[in-house]
């Protein structure tokens, strides 16, 4: 039977749960925590810290990060690219840079397989 | 003399702006840089066969208005030549003049022909507004403004009006930089920067109002160059009146617009104000002035 540790998510404060399997228990106890990806009702995905007894040592937002399967394309402005190139061969270091990220890949700019 | 006077505010801001820029050099450049990309505009537009008495649309109307305020187009739609500045411009305001050929110069045809939310269409629009936004030059320019003008660090609640998705974590950062911890709310009408601003609260710790609907009050509310996005400025000023017991307005105005203006307006924003306007429409609201910084090119100033 799974136990459910309630968390809430970095990206949006909602308040979500999580299944904590005994296998997860398990694996927590072995290892002195485990790591799972949990989404939240709206959607974020989130990294949680899970213990031996099943309680939530932290929750952390799943991060846009540098992707190399994604590419700036030719509809891309000039002004642009360049700071789109260094996020998608760096990651996003900061907010700004996850949401022109999000806002470029909207518009065309960026694609990503 | 008198534009020292009118404008005292700017230039306790010049020093900031003038760090960014790489002295008084750099600011020279950007001024050049300004003048030049609004002149290419204009010839841009009078290639694309535009009368310049009879502009197609808002954009290019406000382009031959801002030019004919510098002084660029004379009588007779005769453009001034304006030579290339031989220096590149400040790195800081590179990506900012490559917007301006992005969105206003190569596309100038376009606007001519057809409806400026056509050529730039929405998801553009917000993409480009993201840029522009989290421009390291803009930043520092707002930073300043809340910090040595607004000294915003010195309220403990603080209602930021039409805040997008960058203003908000400025205002903090200058807070944190100060010690000081604000309680900040983000206030925004378009849903999707509402959603945007949400996934941002829980890491940064300020809260976030989708409309007028449930706010609380405030100690201030900051109104910073959102008057030329509003349908109806003077009933944002209003309800800032409703809510905030203090009012610091920051409006780049029409007296000292350039070719920014422009590119705003090619991504969808309503009509420009002038100083006056602005002025006018607070007093309409019933705030009170307390004090005037500068009146162009920014309006910058508290209330009461």
């Amino acid at each position: 039977m799974s136990l459910a540790a309630r968390f809430r998510c970095p990206t949006c404060g909602a308040d979500a749960l999580v299944a904590v399997t005994p296998e997860l228990l398990r694996q927590a106890t072995e290892k002195g925590a485990v790591r799972a990806l949990a989404k939240c009702p709206r959607g974020h995905a989130t990294v949680l810290t899970i213990d031996q007894y099943g309680q939530i040592r932290s929750a952390l937002p799943v991060q846009e990060s540098a992707r190399p399967d994604c590419e700036v394309t030719d509809k891309a402005p000039m002004s642009v690219r360049a700071r789109l190139a260094v996020i998608l061969e760096k990651g996003a270091v900061t907010d700004a840079d996850v949401l022109l990220l999000e806002k470029a890949k909207a518009a065309g700019w960026v694609i990503c397989i | 003399m008198k534009m020292l006077i009118d404008n005292w505010g700017m230039f306790l801001l010049m020093r900031e702006f003038m760090e960014i820029l790489g002295g008084s050099k750099g600011l020279k450049l950007f001024m050049q840089y300004e003048r030049y990309k609004l002149a290419a505009a204009v010839q841009a537009a009078l290639e694309c066969g535009v009368d310049c008495r009879k502009p197609p649309n808002d954009v290019i109307s406000l382009l031959f208005s801002v030019a004919r305020h510098k002084g660029l187009l004379k009588e007779g739609c005769q453009v001034e030549h304006v030579p290339q500045p031989k220096a590149p411009p400040p790195q800081a305001v590179e990506e900012y003049f490559q917007l301006v050929d992005d969105v206003v110069i190569d596309k100038m045809c376009e606007y001519v022909a057809k409806h400026p939310s056509d050529v730039v269409p929405r998801e553009e629009a917000m993409a480009y507004y993201q840029a522009l936004m989290s421009a390291p030059f803009y930043i520092a320019f707002r930073k300043a403004i809340y910090d040595k003008l607004a000294k915003l660090y010195k309220y403990p609640t603080i209602l930021d009006v039409g805040a997008g998705t960058q203003d908000p974590l400025d205002i903090l950062d200058v807070c944190e930089t100060r010690g000081v911890r604000c309680e900040l709310t983000a206030l925004e009408v378009d849903q999707r920067l509402c959603a945007d601003l949400e996934r941002l609260t829980a890491k940064y710790g300020f809260n976030v109002a989708c409309g007028w609907g449930k706010l609380g009050t405030y100690h201030i509310a900051v109104v910073q160059n959102v008057l030329h996005w509003a349908t109806d400025p003077l009933q944002v000023l209003s309800s800032a009146r409703r809510h905030a017991g203090r009012l610091f307005i920051s409006q780049g105005v029409v007296e000292g617009a350039g070719i920014g203006f422009v590119l705003i307006k090619a991504l969808g924003a309503n009509k420009p104000l002038s100083w006056r306007e602005v002025e006018g429409l607070a007093k309409r609201a019933g705030w009170r002035l307390a004090r005037r910084y500068a009146r162009y090119p920014d309006y910058l100033a508290l209330y009461r």
